[in-house]
């Protein structure tokens, strides 16, 4: 039964992240929550990218992705990073008007 | 004065001549208001303009009388020796009609050099045929289409000098005793005929200024006439002619009656210029130019001009004899010839009122007496005599007849209506027309010479009877004859030098001896009208049986009108009383014009020179007849001694419609036909003069006793002839029913139509305002209602619910999902 | 086999740690839990990165993600949490149609990472007319992904930055002979004619001197990318640190007094 672990396993764990993530975005109030559905959703998309760079999954290195793939999975680290920040000071600004990080209440763009 | 080339010098003076009215009438239409205030400033202004004019004029003609004679009989002699190319570039010597073969004029010139030399001879004309060439030469080219060219040219020959002298000098005249004619105008006018809405005669400013500016322009307009070398250029000026005189004619415009009378005036004169324009056209079509000479081309090269043209296109042809149908291979055409000949002359009748366009002249009195003067005498109706001698040798046979027959036919009508007229300066109208007949009558039989020296001493003695009615009426403040008399005592001068008059129009002198210019210039006419009933008896003994009655009713009613008006006790004590002479500045003209009446067909003292010998010298022959080549029988053999059917056979210059002949001009200078003519002019004359002499003289014949037997003779003369009344009837009437037809058909067909369409309009906007508004609006707000209102519904998804954005865009993501694999 | 069970036994347990992290970050309702539990999930996708290979990429989650982001998602946390914060949770409704679409999208993404063939199995898909040779070939190359002897990526990941590919490169020199499969596996970078197409032998290829050119100026360095990457951080960081910084509130705030008390909380922080 111990198959090898494939490519389809990563990627496998790495949709349940994204969609954990989406759902986290989408259940949670908390503006800190959605922050991190953000993260999960991105960590997912990075297993992804991982997977698909490594030689040692595919029966044909040649068809990974390389370090193309490992390069993209560390930009989206960074900008990951970068977008967290940039996130939470806007949580904390919010949180300054309204007391609150509900993004219910963020509903000025209410057509 | 060997130095100056005439060639050159000539168009340069007749040129300045010709500018200087214009600029006096430039000044006048700009200052004449300023110079009013100034007294006869601005009649002295048009004075000096046209006395210069005068000197240029005569300096003109003496350089031209000064000329080298032209020894030659070919014109490349006169190219030589007269308007060498390259001496004069402007003056090209090509003039066709002296590319006759020199034999036959030579061996004529040879005959009539025997004949014995005198004053009154009229052989003596003929001494030397030195016809010089004449002076053509462009200002500036106004336009070119094609071959056509429009150019202010000049053509200058004896004529032109000889007319340009002559307008030069009466105008001169008239001008000055304008001076003192229209003095009243200088200050606020009272104009008794001329009733204001208050029932008061109106009182107007003056129009001192305003009337020499016009004279001036007539003036100006005259000379352009004279000297233009090109048809359209003499078209202008002829239309400039008849609307000075519309201006002078309908000067005292406030009347009704001059206003009637300018307009008849202007409008009897359209009809011939009608056909002036249509002998324009006509003749262009024909010859293909309408330079009167031989331009040159901007390469130097002379070019046809009309009488070239003409003559090269008639000696293409065959003879007339052999039969002058319209050619079809776009050729010559003789009925396109005659059409342009009749069209020419229709003109001519309507400018110098020949039947059946003389209705205008008599009303044109209405104008001031200096007008009717000029327009009498030098301007406008010596434009149409003079336009047919400019013409008369491009004209076929056929329209030379009409001319006579017209000039006939006028002759008659004028005289006999002058009979019984009343209203002094309707005599002398009446007897200008007659007077115009005499002239068409000589052009139209053939004398070129005799019509148009008639023309310059009716000019002289025209002008000067004009100016002593002018006198008259400006003493004694009527025209009617039978309210005057006895006048000579109190305005002496006036009298004698209007009694020189008469007897000057009245053509009196003893054949042979001497006579006044009237004498000499009405014989010429007689003489050629004698010849041509010889040659053409059918007709012939007609036109001049008319002449030499009309010489005899001449006499009559210019001695009736003498005798009214200064002979006898007064008619009326109270004008007579008012009466005076008039001031110097008006009777100075009336002697110069007199001197010249009495003197202007004298020959030159000592020698054989006159105005009828130049006028003969550059007498033109037809360009018919130098196309036919039997013409030399006729100048050889003796006039007597030909039968008509000789010479009908002989001079064979007449179409193959009508084969009658037009007789040579020289032939009657022989005395076999002046001597008898002669005696008959005096004979007519004397008889007239005496019966006026015994019945308003002597007062020996009652007038009344001869309107008492012949009533209805006098009737139809006193209304002149029912012209009036005919025109009324046939033209007037029919144009003003015609009018009111329009009229009507205008109110209700017209405007009912205009009505109709504007309602159809107007309901058809109003349709479309209900579609615009219904639809076009209504689709525009509906689609932009549907628009909102999709807004409306769509703002619900706009929550501003993060959470909600996300779960929408999962939903996306898994549909674009679901359908790409549903697609796959 | 038991050294290929080893990293099949560590992935499972780091996929299970990563998987039960996000599912607690999604069903934990108290926030510092959830920060807890993200801190889990994330640690876990780590320990996947390295079994996969990617040491570096995994060292970079572990500092950044485990070690700040995380940590900068607590101070958030602690910045922002009341104590009372009374109608945050969210209706079963909503509840039930979130968890409908989530499960969707799970549904969707598995059946997709399930239906392409070589992702499912290391080995390359027998196509329908058979695999004669693939069965040996699964064989050899599953144990492919233990190679313990493989090299680190820091240093080729370093060389790619410089615009030196070292990957491709080793696949340069071992082109000019013929390759056996074991020869093969230690060259990665041998280029099948189509990336998803099984290839039934490699050793049979014959590498297209064109194609390869085209691979070497296509694929160079990621310093530019890099470079761009640091000075967009570098201004996302400022402009967090604006965003973020202490400010007095605008009189006409709708909320001045919370607002004031909002910046001490902030400065207090």
């Amino acid at each position: 039964m111990l198959h090898p672990v494939t490519l389809a396993h990563y990627l496998v764990v790495g949709a349940v992240l994204f969609s954990c993530g989406v759902l986290c975005m989408v259940l949670k109030r908390n503006a800190l929550g959605v922050l991190m559905g953000v993260e999960l959703a991105l960590n997912g998309a990075n297993i992804n990218w991982v997977a698909l760079s490594s030689p040692a999954l595919r029966a044909d290195p040649a068809w990974s992705l390389g370090l193309d793939g490992q390069l993209m999975a560390l930009f989206v680290i960074v900008l990951a990073a970068g977008e967290a920040a940039v996130a939470l000071a806007i949580a904390l600004n919010y949180y300054r008007l309204y007391l609150s990080v509900d993004v219910d209440q963020a509903s000025q763009l209410k057509g | 004065m060997p130095d100056i080339d005439g060639a050159k010098t000539i168009p340069m003076l007749l040129v300045g001549a010709w500018l200087l009215p214009l600029g006096s009438f430039g000044v006048l239409l700009f200052f004449s208001p300023w110079l009013d205030r100034r007294g006869r400033a601005a009649g002295w202004l048009a004075v000096g303009a046209v006395a210069g004019a005068f000197l240029l004029c005569t300096i003109a003609l003496g350089f031209w009388l000064s000329q080298p004679p032209a020894d030659g009989f070919g014109w490349s002699q006169h190219s030589v020796s007269f308007a060498d190319p390259e001496a004069a570039g402007h003056s090209i010597p090509a003039d066709s009609r002296h590319s006759q073969p020199p034999a036959p004029r030579h061996s004529h010139a040879l005959r009539v050099s025997e004949q014995p030399s005198g004053p009154s001879d009229a052989g003596t004309f003929h001494e030397a045929n030195r016809r010089p060439a004449p002076m053509v030469g462009r200002l500036f080219t106004w336009a070119k289409f094609g071959q056509y060219e429009i150019s202010i040219s000049y053509y200058i020959d004896t004529l032109t000098v000889l007319m340009c002298t002559m307008v030069s000098l009466v105008a001169l005249c008239i001008h000055i005793y304008s001076v003192g004619y229209m003095a009243e105008e200088l200050h606020e006018v009272v104009d008794p005929l001329v009733l204001d809405a208050q029932g008061k005669p109106l009182r107007r400013p003056g129009r001192f200024g305003r009337f020499f500016q016009y004279l001036s322009l007539f003036t100006f307009s005259m000379l352009g006439l004279v000297l233009a070398g090109h048809l359209v250029m003499i078209f202008i000026f002829w239309e400039l002619v008849g609307l000075c005189s519309y201006f002078l004619i309908g000067f005292y415009r406030e009347r009704p009656s001059a206003q009637q009378a300018a307009m008849k005036a202007f409008v009897v004169n359209r009809v011939g210029d009608m056909g002036f324009l249509v002998g324009l056209m006509a003749l262009g079509g024909l010859v293909g130019t309408w330079s009167l000479g031989d331009l040159p081309d901007p390469a130097g090269e002379p070019t046809g001009g009309l009488f070239s043209q003409l003559q090269t296109l008639l000696a293409g042809q065959p003879g007339p004899s052999s039969g002058g149908l319209p050619s079809s291979d776009g050729g010559f055409s003789r009925t396109l010839w005659i059409l342009a000949g009749l069209g020419i002359f229709c003109g001519c009748v309507g400018k110098s009122a020949q039947f059946p366009l003389h209705v205008w002249l008599p009303d044109a009195m209405e104008g001031p007496t200096p007008v009717s003067a000029l327009i009498h005498a030098a301007t406008m109706v010596a434009a149409g005599v003079y336009l047919v001698g400019r013409f008369y040798p491009a004209f076929p046979p056929e329209v030379l007849w009409v001319i006579a027959g017209v000039g006939c036919i006028t002759l008659v009508i004028g005289a006999t209506i002058a009979l019984v007229v009343t209203d002094m300066k309707r005599v002398l109208a009446y007897s200008t027309i007659s007077q115009l007949g005499y002239m068409m009558l000589g052009l139209g039989v053939g004398g070129w010479a005799a019509g148009l020296f008639h023309l310059l001493t009716h000019a002289f003695f025209k002008a000067l009877l004009f100016l002593c009615s002018g006198s008259v009426i400006h003493a004694v403040g009527t025209n009617e004859m039978p309210q005057m008399g006895g006048l000579r005592r109190k305005m002496p001068w006036t009298a004698w030098t209007m009694l020189v008059g008469c007897l000057a129009i009245a053509g009196a002198g003893v054949p042979g001896l001497v006579g006044l210019s009237g004498f000499y210039s009405k014989e010429a006419i007689l003489a050629q009208a004698y010849l041509f009933w010889n040659t053409a008896p059918a007709v012939g003994g007609w036109l001049f049986g008319s002449a030499l009655v009309g010489a005899g009713l001449t006499a009559f009613y210019m001695f009736r009108l003498w005798y009214m008006t200064f002979a006898g006790p007064p008619n009326d004590e109270h004008i007579y009383h008012h009466a005076h002479e008039s001031p110097p500045v008006m009777v100075a003209p009336l002697v110069v014009l007199a001197g010249l009446a009495v003197a202007a067909g004298w020959s030159v003292p000592g020698t054989a020179r006159s105005l009828q010998q130049l006028l003969d010298q550059d007498r033109p022959t037809l360009l018919a007849a130098e196309s036919s080549s039997s013409s030399k029988l006729v100048d050889q053999a003796p006039v007597d001694r030909i039968s008509p059917e000789e010479s009908g056979r002989a001079v064979s210059a007449g179409s193959a419609f009508w084969p009658v002949p037009i007789p040579e001009e020289h032939l009657s200078h022989d005395p076999a036909v002046a001597g008898p003519v002669g005696w008959m002019a005096f004979a007519a004359a004397l008889v007239g003069f005496l019966l006026a002499t015994v019945m308003y003289g002597l007062r020996k014949l009652e007038p009344a006793r001869f309107v008492q037997a012949v009533p209805a003779v006098y009737t139809f003369l006193k209304n002149k002839w029912y012209f009036d009344q005919l025109y009324e009837m046939v033209f007037v009437r029919p144009a003003l029913w015609l009018a009111e037809r329009t009229v009507d058909a205008d109110r209700h067909l017209l405007d009912r139509a205009a009505d109709g369409m504007a309602v159809g309009l107007i309901r058809l906007a109003h349709l479309e305002d209900w579609l615009d508004r219904r639809w076009v609006d209504g689709l525009v707000n509906r689609s932009a209602e549907a628009a909102y209102r999709l807004g409306l519904e769509l703002r619900r998804v706009q929550t501003g619910q993060l959470r909600q954005y996300v779960l929408w865009a999962v939903l996306g993501a898994v549909a674009i999902f679901v359908l790409l694999s549903l697609g796959s | 086999m038991s050294g290929s069970i080893l990293p099949t036994i560590l992935f499972f347990l780091f996929a299970s740690l990563a998987c039960a992290g996000a599912v607690g970050v999604l069903l934990l309702q108290r926030i510092v839990y959830m920060a807890g539990a993200l801190l889990v999930s994330l640690a876990g996708v780590a320990g996947l990165f390295f079994i996969a290979g990617a040491d570096f990429v995994g060292l970079v989650q572990l500092m950044v993600y485990v070690g700040g982001t995380v940590v900068l998602l607590a101070f958030g946390v602690m910045l922002t949490a009341r104590r009372s914060q009374p109608g945050w949770q969210v209706p079963a409704g909503q509840w039930a149609a979130g968890l409908a679409v989530g499960a969707v999208l799970l549904a969707v993404l598995l059946w997709s990472v399930l239906a392409v063939p070589p992702w499912r199995s290391v080995w390359p898909t027998v196509s329908a007319e058979g695999a004669p040779s693939g069965g040996v070939a699964t064989v050899t190359t599953g144990s492919a992904y233990q190679q313990e002897a493989q090299p680190g990526t820091i240093g080729p990941l370093g060389w790619a930055l410089l615009g030196v590919r070292t990957d491709r490169a080793i696949q340069q020199d071992s082109s000019q002979a013929p390759l056996d499969s074991s020869q093969a596996q230690a060259n990665f970078s041998q280029a099948p004619p189509n990336r998803f197409q099984a290839r039934p032998d490699s050793a049979q290829t014959v590498l297209d001197p064109s194609q390869e050119d085209a691979r070497q100026t296509g694929r160079s360095g990621y310093l530019l990318p890099f470079e761009i990457i640091s000075v967009h951080l570098v201004l996302v960081l400022i402009g967090a640190a604006f965003l973020a910084r202490a400010r007095i509130p605008f009189p006409s705030s709708p909320l001045p007094a919370v607002g004031e008390a909002g910046l001490t909380n902030g400065q207090a922080g």
